[in-house]
């Protein structure tokens, strides 16, 4: 039987912070902070430029930058590596440099240390970016931007740890459930190192030796105790534990992506996965958010909105976008999720308990959901690659003087046709990630025959892919949403 | 459709009598070509003859590129352009005028809902 050992003492292979230039880099104390400033400084000109510049999307840094760049950018560091934009996030910058003012006193309250409330804002944010039409608004572009630098400021500057991250952060979240199928994780290097440990600075921080209340390093503000850490959800990969830990014993290692959604283990900071509804619900939205937002732009979902508009003689965008969005995100995973819990049950003769098995098993549509967001993302990314650089000449040039030269608007990116073949590859990728998983899960669940369980979550995974692919393969159209014009 | 603006945007031009209207033919417009054309008059509703036309359309979204064309004067005060568009969805038209006296001047309007071909 195949078995997945995330836990082996000692960790054999490619430890990035091994590596000797990148690596030393990365281990330096203010590492950090020096990724993150090149992030603020682009985000401020992003917001003055929203604000105040031309309000054309694609002549305007805000829109540019955030919907073809970082969004592709973000999706492709995941896949090739692992969750290095909440490493240089700038959010966290301002966050941190404002608690040198004010030390938070407060605790997150209880009733809301689970991820239900930004499960709430993620799918806000999916709304309001349809509804709003965020990708054509600079203006609204800067003003989410904004919003993100005022919550973080806010929440940590009353709350301790890194509570806006953990609990609230919707960039945060999809970067946390994506990162599970990176090829990188912050991990031990060695367990025995660990058991040894008396101290545990990588939790409690490194502590001034004559006065153990004053921290110097503080550790890891996300709960992870780095022993029994599995795997990289709810890792912003902030390295406070690398630079925390005195034995020089935390890297930034590889392991065969994916495979931590799958060993139904206590997780340090997590707790156990089947029993936690709410990252189920996460890892749903996330895999059935990907399908609806690429759905929504291309043709199809324009005849359906409008032919629900006039079925119920709602002329108004948003209870549309509203029913759209029920449909994509309750009605369709509890309809597919339940039909295949029930197959597995029925199938497999399984006489336990239905919700955990439904939530165990859709951590297995986490791949393919991924693998659809990068479909996606890469295609504005690809397509749109140069598109920065007469952005920014035109912006330069708006200042009095084009001192980039004139703006070269004929530099745009990858032919069309081209990234369709990426597209297609990405959401094989996914969906093998997800048969895999599927296959791992049901492998390693003693309640269940292996193959009974595997087949109706692989024909789950089938379903969502061969959805994903008829998606791509509409005429992309993006447009603003007028109800009621035919 | 034909769509009005009145005057100009205030830091490119002293002129703020011109009227301006444009036409978008087939319509509603389909991913292809399409035929635009602009009518301009001054104050007096006199055709604004010898200017020239240039215009860029964009997607509402970044990332694709600009589909430029300039426009000839097929009768006095009246401008026309065909232009491919590539792609479903809402244009942006940015019309950039060099008046006779070198005063430039611009105008946008929308195609919206570009259906597929």
């Amino acid at each position: 039987m195949f078995q997945v050992d995330l836990k082996s003492k000692t960790r054999p292979g490619f430890d990035l912070l091994r590596l000797p230039l990148v690596g030393s880099l990365l281990k330096q104390r203010h590492a950090r902070t020096l990724l993150q400033l090149p992030l603020f400084v682009i985000s401020v000109v992003m917001i003055l430029h929203g604000l105040f510049g031309p309000q054309l999307a694609p002549r305007n840094l805000a829109t540019t930058l955030t919907w073809v760049h970082f969004r592709g950018a973000l999706i492709l560091v995941l896949l090739l590596a692992g969750n290095f934009f909440c490493l240089a996030c700038p959010f966290m910058l301002v966050r941190n440099f404002a608690r040198k003012f004010f030390r938070p006193v407060r605790n997150w309250p209880r009733v809301l240390r689970n991820k239900w409330l930004s499960i709430g804002l993620f799918v806000a944010m999916l709304f309001v970016y349809e509804w709003l039409d965020l990708w054509a608004s600079p203006w609204w572009t800067a003003w989410l931007i904004l919003a993100y630098f005022a919550g973080a400021l806010v929440i940590d500057s009353i709350f301790k740890h890194a509570t806006f991250c953990k609990y609230v952060c919707p960039i945060g979240q999809f970067n946390f459930v994506a990162s599970t199928v990176s090829p990188l994780e912050v991990a031990v290097r060695d367990q025995d190192v660990c058991t040894a440990c008396a101290t545990k600075d990588c939790i409690r921080g490194e502590r001034e030796p004559a006065a153990p209340l004053v921290v110097i390093q503080r550790g890891c503000e996300l709960a992870l105790f780095q022993p029994r850490k599995v795997g990289n959800i709810d890792c912003t990969f902030c390295l406070d534990c690398v630079q925390a830990c005195p034995y020089d014993n935390v890297g930034i290692l590889n392991r065969t992506p994916a495979t931590e959604l799958v060993p139904d283990v206590m997780r340090s900071g997590i707790g156990i996965l089947s029993r936690r509804k709410d990252l189920a619900a996460l890892a749903i939205v996330f895999a059935f958010g990907a399908l609806l937002n690429a759905f929504a732009m291309v043709s199809p979902v324009y005849a359906l909105e409008q032919w629900l508009a006039q079925s119920l003689g709602m002329p108004i965008e948003a209870p549309v976008l509203a029913i759209v969005f029920g449909v994509f995100l309750v009605v369709e995973p509890v309809l597919l999720i339940g039909m295949a819990t029930w197959i597995t049950r029925a199938w497999s003769r399984n006489r336990g308990p239905v919700l955990p098995l439904a939530i165990r098993y859709s951590y297995s549509l986490v791949p393919i959901g991924f693998g659809i967001w990068l479909a996606h993302y890469s295609f504005h990314f690809l397509t749109g690659l140069l598109t920065f650089i007469p952005v920014t000449q035109a912006a330069v040039a708006e200042l009095g003087r084009a001192m980039l030269g004139q703006p070269q608007w004929t530099l745009v990116g990858l032919p069309v046709n081209v990234v369709q073949i990426f597209e297609v590859g990405f959401i094989v990728l996914g969906l093998l990630g997800s048969l895999l998983t599927s296959y791992l899960l049901a492998a390693t669940d003693r309640e269940v025959q292996r193959a009974r369980a595997f087949i109706p979550w692989a024909a789950l995974s089938l379903v969502i892919a061969a959805a994903a692919l008829w998606v791509m393969s509409q005429p992309m159209e993006m447009r603003g949403l007028v109800l009621g014009s035919g | 459709l034909v769509a009005v603006a009145h005057g100009c945007r205030p830091h490119r031009s002293s002129q703020q009598n011109l009227t301006f209207e444009y036409e978008v033919s087939p319509l509603p417009a389909r991913v292809g070509d399409v035929t635009i054309t602009i009518k301009m008059t001054d104050g007096s509703a006199r055709p604004v003859a010898g200017a020239h036309v240039k215009l860029e359309a964009n997607m509402s979204h970044a990332g694709m590129a600009p589909i430029t064309a300039e426009a000839n004067e097929i009768k006095p005060g009246r401008y026309q352009t065909h232009m491919k568009l590539t792609m479903a969805g809402d244009w942006q038209v940015l019309v950039l005028l060099t008046l006779p006296g070198d005063i430039e001047l611009d105008q946008q309007f929308e195609i919206k809902g570009v259906a597929p071909a």
